[in-house]
């Protein structure tokens, strides 16, 4: 989620040394991690959200010369940037003013701008940013840094070239100080888990290590893209308020609230006002800090406010769930469920859960937990976070008739405008309750259909073993019994006997062994 | 190679052998009819188990119950005693066309070999068409109730036990046997003794003895000679052979069957298998048991008294001979007290002294006293007083 929110008097360099931990940079190993995932992130919001299939090509080159220094380079096929924005997108940290929320990946709505100034930091290279917008009759290219104590972009080139081929997307290129022996697996596995929520994607990972690792598009299907939405009453803060005031158009207190967020009308408003005792025709702006004080908490606690609005929301829905499980994992039973969207603390949320099992999946101790927020995949602090204790913990798996070790998968996706994450690394999601019981809910319904299914094999399996117990007689029954038969009227030998007997059992176990056309697809020959 | 071996062989095995062969094969056509027809093959077989067995009390025989269960090759449970039971058949018949003369353990071998499947999981799997004799011995009593053919009729050979020496010649195969001129030795009795022919005989009576060594002692002093005795053993449980072969005695002949046992639970076991017939072998009674049989000895009231009756052996011997029960004894004798063929006045008598006393004996107790004690006192004593148990 990206709640931008206005830091006035903090200059961007001073938090991001403030802020380096919390955003994923706190040695080269995370640094490396974070700023793959950061510009891949960028890359997936410039393509799907804008009803593009993503094709994104990720290189990590390791510099020949200077150790633990990598470029990475992202390159999409989004809508790209427009030529003059690209500056400020990249180079003036919070560099935003709409005030909207949207359902997107970037956690800290800082994403390459935080790579930039690391690399700037640590190796010290300008980042270049090319880039086409749709129908752009040029490419664009800048190599650029960020001033920091002006917190504004700091040009160093800029060229341009037609755009013959009609391309349109966005490439960045940053060299940034990294360790890729100790981020390897970290960063695999994210591209690995990201490929899962994202089938309608062909992505290339290029590594340090001269592999080409490739997730094709297995399906053109993609999520309806999220839309902007007014924030809910319920769920602002005293900033938040101000920003938005500063922002409005409106003249008045009553248009204010009538325009600038979801879940209030005329009546609802004018109703609001009176309850409080606000003056409707105030002007939003000449409020004080009492006043506004006031108003937040009369918000945040009015009950007649309609319900926050999910259709801005953006889930991966069940389809592409277990269209992607399908195609990594390769397990041989898949099921998913998105539940019906709730709120929390004034914004909507919606569960996502996925069930895969058996197949290439290898049987494990512990259960295979695929966590998502905002079609991210979290990666670090599993144990922690509240999928975790409801797979974990709040479910008997026996009752489902697994016994582990189990090749069991299960994916949990949480999407909303406002995620209530636990620590500081936004690696893992807290055990609010109402989350707690939507995962919970969301687990026992793929998890029932799991058994049905399994009890469903196990019937088959029941089937297809009695056959075979009798199947595997065939032959020496047969050769048995044709010792006896007549030759008269006419000769029966051991072959007819044969298929006589396998046409008997065929006769009472039918479709379950429909895939055995002779009993010498179950015996074999002897010498 | 068969029509050469034939003429080596005895014209009454010829006979018998086309005779089995053609009834073993009517018995088997019916499932090949059944599986032609796109019907569940099956074998209709009698019950071989105790609540199957019947004891006819006039006849004094253990019987065959009429109750039988199906043996599909549908039914999971079968499908495999129904090819083991197949494949028995299948040797058995062709060892018969074949002149062959197989003894159970031919068949166990020649019929195990294993069968190689892929499981529903897609392993591979070995299995034996049978692991043990036991099985393959289990399917060939099948085959012996559902065809009703004796497995002796079948020509399918066992161990001979059961030794024979008396005053009487017989035909076995082509040749002429003098049972009065085996020297120290003894006539084993064949597995076929059906094919035997009786000659003529000067005997007045048959004496089987469990024991293999007091048989010898017997022998060798003269006793069937002294006596005008048939004299057998069974060399302990009594194989089928020497059953039918006391049987055909008893019935052809006309002689008395007097039986000599240890005077324990076992003893009684076995006098009580000649009599009337096994459990597991009762489907051959009719044949095989012989109602009329006597229980000579050694009995209870022989080794403690009775009202009016003086034991045979003195307080001191009884010391010295007697054996303490042991629990499996006390054990065998409860249960020898259920069966229906022991609820007779003498028998109940008997087992209930045991269970007081607590004590056995075996035959060789007697000859311990003194060979000619057991020869020239005891039994003709016990023959001339009728002290027997019926």
């Amino acid at each position: 989620m990206a709640v931008v929110e206005r830091f006035k008097s903090i200059s961007p360099a001073e938090f991001f040394y403030r802020n380096k931990e919390i955003a994923g940079f706190s040695n080269p190993v995370r640094a490396l991690y974070q700023s793959v995932r950061e510009l891949v992130e960028n890359a997936l919001d410039a393509t799907d959200a804008h009803g593009i299939l993503p094709d994104i090509v990720v290189t990590i080159e390791r510099d020949a010369q200077k150790p633990y220094v990598y470029r990475i380079t992202v390159k999409d096929n989004g809508i790209g940037i427009p030529e003059n924005y690209i500056p400020d997108a990249f180079g003036r940290v919070l560099f935003s003013s709409k005030y909207v929320l949207r359902q997107t990946r970037g956690l800290f709505g800082l994403g390459a701008k935080m790579v930039i100034l690391y690399g700037q930091m640590t190796v010290g290279e300008p980042a270049e940013i090319t880039s086409a917008t749709i129908n752009s009759s040029k490419v664009y290219m800048y190599r650029l840094m960020i001033d920091i104590k002006e917190n504004k972009p700091l040009i160093l080139e800029k060229a341009s070239w037609p755009n013959k081929t009609g391309w349109h997307g966005t490439i960045v290129k940053v060299a940034i100080e990294g360790d890729w022996g100790r981020a390897k697996q970290k960063i695999l596995e994210y591209f690995k888990k990201t490929a899962i929520v994202t089938p309608y994607a062909n992505i290339v990972l290029k590594t340090p290590d001269n592999e080409i690792i490739v997730y094709r598009r297995v399906t053109e299907k993609m999520p309806p893209p999220p839309k902007e939405t007014h924030p809910h009453p319920h769920g602002v803060d005293l900033e938040m308020l101000k920003s938005m005031i500063s922002e409005t158009k409106a003249q008045t207190l009553l248009e204010f609230l009538e325009e600038e967020f979801q879940g209030i009308g005329r009546v609802i408003a004018e109703r609001f006002l009176q309850t409080y005792g606000f003056d409707p025709n105030v002007n939003p702006k000449s409020l004080g800090k009492e006043d506004l004080e006031k108003l937040v908490k009369a918000l945040r606690e009015y009950n007649e406010f309609r319900r926050p609005r999910a259709d801005h929301l953006s889930p991966i829905g069940a389809e592409l769930i277990k269209i992607g499980l399908e195609a990594i994992l390769k397990p041989e039973f898949v099921d998913a469920i998105t539940r019906k969207p709730v709120v929390y603390e004034g914004h909507a949320i919606i569960v996502e859960v996925g069930i895969a099992y058996g197949g290439a999946i290898q049987p494990q101790e512990e259960i295979m937990l695929l966590r998502f927020a905002n079609k991210i995949p979290l990666l670090y602090d599993e144990k922690s976070d509240v999928a975790w204790k409801v797979v974990a913990e709040n479910i008997d798996w026996k009752y489902y008739g697994i016994e582990f070790p189990a090749p069991l998968a299960v994916l949990v996706h949480v999407c909303g405008t406002k995620i209530p994450y636990k620590g500081l690394g936004k690696e893992s999601i807290a055990d609010v309750p109402i989350i707690e019981h939507e995962i919970e809910e969301g687990v026992r319904a793929v998890a029932r259909s799991l058994k049905l299914y399994l009890m469903r094999k196990q019937r088959e399996e029941e089937a297809i073993r009695k056959a075979i117990t009798i199947i595997k007689y065939i032959p020496e029954v047969a050769r048995a019994l044709a010792t006896f038969a007549k030759s008269n009227p006419v000769n029966v030998d051991r072959e007819t006997l044969e298929k006589k007997l396998f046409e008997l059992v065929k006769m009472k176990y039918g479709d379950a062994i429909k895939n055995i056309s002779s009993p010498w697809d179950i015996v074999m020959h002897t010498e | 190679m068969s029509v050469e071996s034939k003429k080596f062989m005895s014209s009454v095995d010829v006979k018998a052998r086309k005779l089995a062969a053609e009834k073993l094969a009517k018995a088997f056509e019916k499932v090949v009819e059944a599986i032609l027809n796109g019907e569940e093959p099956k074998l209709v077989i009698p019950k071989r188990t105790l609540s199957n067995t019947i004891y006819d009390k006039e006849r004094g025989l253990l019987l065959l119950g009429s109750a039988t269960f199906e043996r599909s090759f549908l039914d999971v449970r079968e499908a495999r005693k129904f090819m083991q039971t197949a494949l028995m058949a299948k040797i058995i018949y062709e060892a018969l066309i074949n002149n062959e003369y197989p003894t159970i353990r031919d068949l166990y071998y020649r019929g195990k070999h294993s069968i190689r499947y892929r499981d529903h999981k897609g392993r591979t799997e070995e299995e034996n068409t049978w692991d043990e004799q036991k099985e393959s011995d289990a399917v060939l009593r099948d085959i012996e109730v559902y065809t009703g053919l004796l497995r002796e009729e079948m020509l399918i050979l066992s161990k001979e036990k059961g030794k024979v020496v008396g005053d009487m010649r017989i035909r076995s195969g082509d040749d002429v046997i003098d049972l009065s001129k085996m020297g120290h030795g003894a006539y084993a009795i064949e597995p076929t003794p059906d094919l035997i022919e009786f000659i003529d005989v000067n005997a007045e009576f048959v004496l089987v003895v469990e024991k293999d060594a007091v048989f010898q002692q017997l022998h060798r002093a003269g006793f069937w000679r002294k006596y005008k005795a048939i004299l057998v053993t069974s060399a302990g449980q009594p194989d089928r052979a020497t059953r039918r072969f006391v049987r055909r005695l008893n019935e052809e002949l006309n002689l008395p069957v007097y039986i000599l046992t240890d005077a324990d639970p076992y003893g009684w076991y076995i006098y009580s298998v000649f009599r009337i017939g096994s459990i597991t072998l009762s489907y051959e009674s009719e044949r095989l048991a012989t109602p009329k049989a006597k229980f000579l000895g050694v009995s209870m009231t022989d080794i403690f008294g009775d009202k009016g009756k003086k034991p045979y052996l003195t307080e001191e011997e009884r010391k010295n001979f007697i054996i303490k029960a042991k629990k499996a004894d006390i054990k065998r004798a409860q249960e020898l007290l259920n069966y229906e063929w022991f609820k007779t006045e003498k028998w109940q008598k008997e087992i209930n002294i045991f269970l007081q006393k607590q004590s056995k004996l075996e035959i060789e107790a007697l000859t311990g006293k003194g060979l000619y004690f057991l020869m020239d006192t005891y039994l003709p004593t016990k023959i001339q007083t009728q002290d027997f148990i019926e």
